[in-house]
């Protein structure tokens, strides 16, 4: 049997159906249980009417003649005797029959018998004198008795039997009550728009609802959450856009405006520029947003060292056009499980920083080296570094330090960071001991060994 | 006339610097808030185009503090931020306008100018004083309908001078208005500007107030 899909029904059914079995399992307890206690009683009546029987003969019925008993009660023909005196019939009740109620071939089987007489079950009780010369039988309809049994069963159990429906709208009605606040709670999630996300609170919630409306509050405050850093992620980009753009359009406006040669190349030169750094912020949110989704980068063996080697002599006009001097310590193989692209990205990303936030004509050391169980990737410069302030919110996205004069988006950080932690890197920002501008440190966990 | 532009991005300025001078303004650029208010503190600007997201002071704290400071130039707000709730604290805080990136850079202009006209309480876009008409849009001055040629000091000066009718202004005021930072500014150059303007527009258009500076008078005409 499926029981049904609403907690209300199936609820009703269970309950009911209890009480439906433990209401038959007492009618069968009472129907054995009386019917052994009316058999005792009954078959005693038998017992002591044969006995009376027996010693009234001894005495009485030594003539030989056949005497019929009348009927003296409403009931009485349902019962019934006889008396046999040295094998003949001396006395019965005008029901009995003529023979011998119960086969007798066996004297010595006295006692309770239930024997069939003219299509009706008897039950019969035999039994003699002591000199076996008077032989009695008391016997009484066993119909007699189930009708008794009835009604001793009916009366105790009909209430029972109307109250059963009345049970069931009781117990219909309770359980209502009972699952009023789970149905209170669906008709609230379904009243709600989608964009409602505040904790759901269910007046006179059960103990048991606690825990699901716990999780579901704690659901709709992550997604709450959620939703909200990606709004202030896309308020954050469009207003990050909203600068580069407004650089283009001025540099284009006063390009069509100018009427110097020089000013107007100065102008389309600085239009080229914001196009650059559009191009630029757009890629990395487009970098940032593949790497949020969640998406697994592909796996392979990358040394770290060759390449730091090539990104850095990438980035060397920069730092050349600054004067700027750039060692890179990676003469060991270091191998890294990771996806190369992202982490060239992330290599570019921290030497760049380095080469852009340091003044001309400052030092910039990109090392790689093997530690044990870790690759370590450290970029230092020996420009102004950050303040402890600063160093704090690095990372955060579109956060950078103002007054640099660098068109920085504030997103290479965030890049850097998710990079890292998509290779479970741990990523340590801090002052330069040696060279004393900012120093910056990547751990690769290592689970293949260095060469 | 001469504005003060706070913006902190190198393009950004160099592009709204190049455009504003090309609408005829005298641009000064700084890129932090705290040469903005040295700056507003300290010099006549005819008004302000302020960047709120400025390193070491953030523009509206720039401007909260200049207007506590009772200086009531026009403030542009130009930024990113476009909420309702932060152009509403702009302007609550004492911008005269608030303008969200990009802009087009004529629209800024005109802004500009209409804000600088209103502070003087002017309710049109062309100033007539004295028989002379100027049009700070069209950098054009004409006298009795007949253009006049002037040079692009001429015409500020003229300009300056016509936007305070009726107030004397000093020649270091002036100079303030003509010239921005870093520009050789001659010790005579004033007087040379107004010999020529009255040149053109005849003598008694440009009052002397001797010891104190130059009038140009509201016309007898209109009412004070």
């Amino acid at each position: 049997m499926t029981l049904p899909r609403s907690l209300q029904g199936r609820l009703l059914v269970l309950v009911l159906g209890l009480v439906t079995c433990t209401w038959i399992a007492t009618a069968t307890l009472t129907w054995i249980d009386v019917r052994h206690e009316l058999n005792e009683l009954l078959d005693g009546h038998l017992a002591q009417a044969a006995a009376l029987l027996v010693v009234q003969q001894g005495s009485e019925l030594d003539d030989d003649h056949r005497v019929d008993a009348p009927t003296l009660h409403r009931y009485a023909p349902k019962v019934a005797f006889q008396v046999f005196h040295e094998g003949r019939l001396a006395l019965r009740s005008s029901n009995a029959p003529a023979e011998p109620m119960r086969a007798v071939a066996a004297r010595a089987a006295d006692g309770f018998e239930t024997v069939d007489i003219a299509g009706r079950a008897w039950r019969v009780f035999a039994t003699h004198g002591a000199e076996r010369d008077v032989q009695v039988f008391v016997g009484e309809q066993v119909a007699s008795r189930n009708s008794i049994l009835w009604a001793v069963l009916r009366s105790s159990l009909a209430p029972m039997a109307f109250a059963l429906p009345l049970l069931a709208l009781a117990a219909w009605f309770a359980v209502r009550q009972g699952v009023a606040p789970l149905r209170l709670l669906g008709h609230t999630l379904a009243q709600r728009t989608p964009q409602a996300l505040q904790p759901i609170a269910v007046s006179g919630a059960p103990s048991e609802m606690a825990p699901m409306l716990d999780a579901l509050n704690g659901l709709f405050r992550r997604i709450a959450e959620l939703l909200d850093s990606e709004r202030r992620f896309t308020a954050d980009a469009a207003h990050e856009m909203r600068t580069p753009i407004a650089a283009i359009r001025a540099q284009a406006q006063v390009a069509l405006g100018a009427t110097a040669d020089s000013e107007r190349t100065h102008a389309l030169r600085a239009t080229l520029r914001g196009c650059d750094r559009a191009t630029r912020l757009v890629e990395q949110l487009l970098a940032l947003s593949r790497l949020e989704s969640g998406a697994e980068p592909a796996l392979a063996d990358v040394d770290l060292s060759a390449l730091a080697k090539q990104v850095v002599a990438e980035l060397a006009p920069l730092a050349l056009g600054k004067r700027q001097v750039v060692d890179v310590y990676a003469s060991d193989r270091c191998t890294v499980r990771g996806d190369a692209t992202l982490l060239s990205a992330m290599v570019r990303n921290l030497a760049d920083n380095a080469i852009r936030y340091s003044p001309p004509g400052s030092l910039v050391r990109v090392a790689v080296s093997n530690e044990p169980g870790a690759v370590r990737l450290t970029v230092e410069d020996s420009g102004p570094g950050m303040s402890p302030r600063d160093v704090e919110r690095i990372g955060e996205r579109f956060f950078r330090v103002l007054g640099s004069g660098q068109e920085g988006s504030g997103l290479g950080w965030s890049i850097t960071r998710r990079i890292a932690a998509v290779h479970r890197a741990a990523v340590r920002v801090a002052r330069s001991e040696s060279i004393g501008g900012l120093w910056v440190e990547v751990r690769f966990p290592v689970a293949s060994a260095c060469a | 006339m001469r504005i003060l532009l706070a913006e902190d991005d190198p393009l950004l300025g160099d592009g709204l610097r190049a455009g504003l001078r090309q609408a005829g303004f005298r641009v000064d650029w700084v890129r932090d808030g705290e040469a903005a208010e040295r700056e507003l503190r300290g010099a006549a600007y005819a008004a302000a185009v302020l960047d709120l997201g400025l390193p070491l002071k953030d523009g509206i704290d720039v401007l909260a503090s200049v207007r506590r400071a009772g200086i009531a130039l026009p403030v542009l707000v130009l930024t990113a931020r476009d909420a309702i709730p932060d152009r509403v604290r702009g302007l609550d805080l004492g911008a005269d306008d608030y303008v969200v990136k990009p802009v087009d850079l004529d629209e800024l202009a005109a802004r500009l100018r209409a804000l600088v006209r209103r502070a003087h309480g002017q309710p049109q876009e062309r100033l007539c004083v004295r028989g002379v008409t100027l049009d700070p849009a069209a950098r054009s001055v004409t006298q009795a309908g007949v253009a006049v040629a002037l040079s692009a000091r001429e015409f500020d000066l003229l300009h300056a001078l016509m936007l305070n009718a009726g107030r004397v202004l000093s020649r270091e005021q002036l100079e303030q208005h003509l010239y921005s930072w870093g520009q050789e500014v001659e010790s005579n150059a004033i007087e040379v500007h107004v010999h020529h303007l009255r040149r053109k527009l005849g003598s008694a258009v440009i009052e002397t107030v001797r010891g104190i500076g130059y009038v140009m008078g509201r016309d007898p005409a209109k009412p004070p």
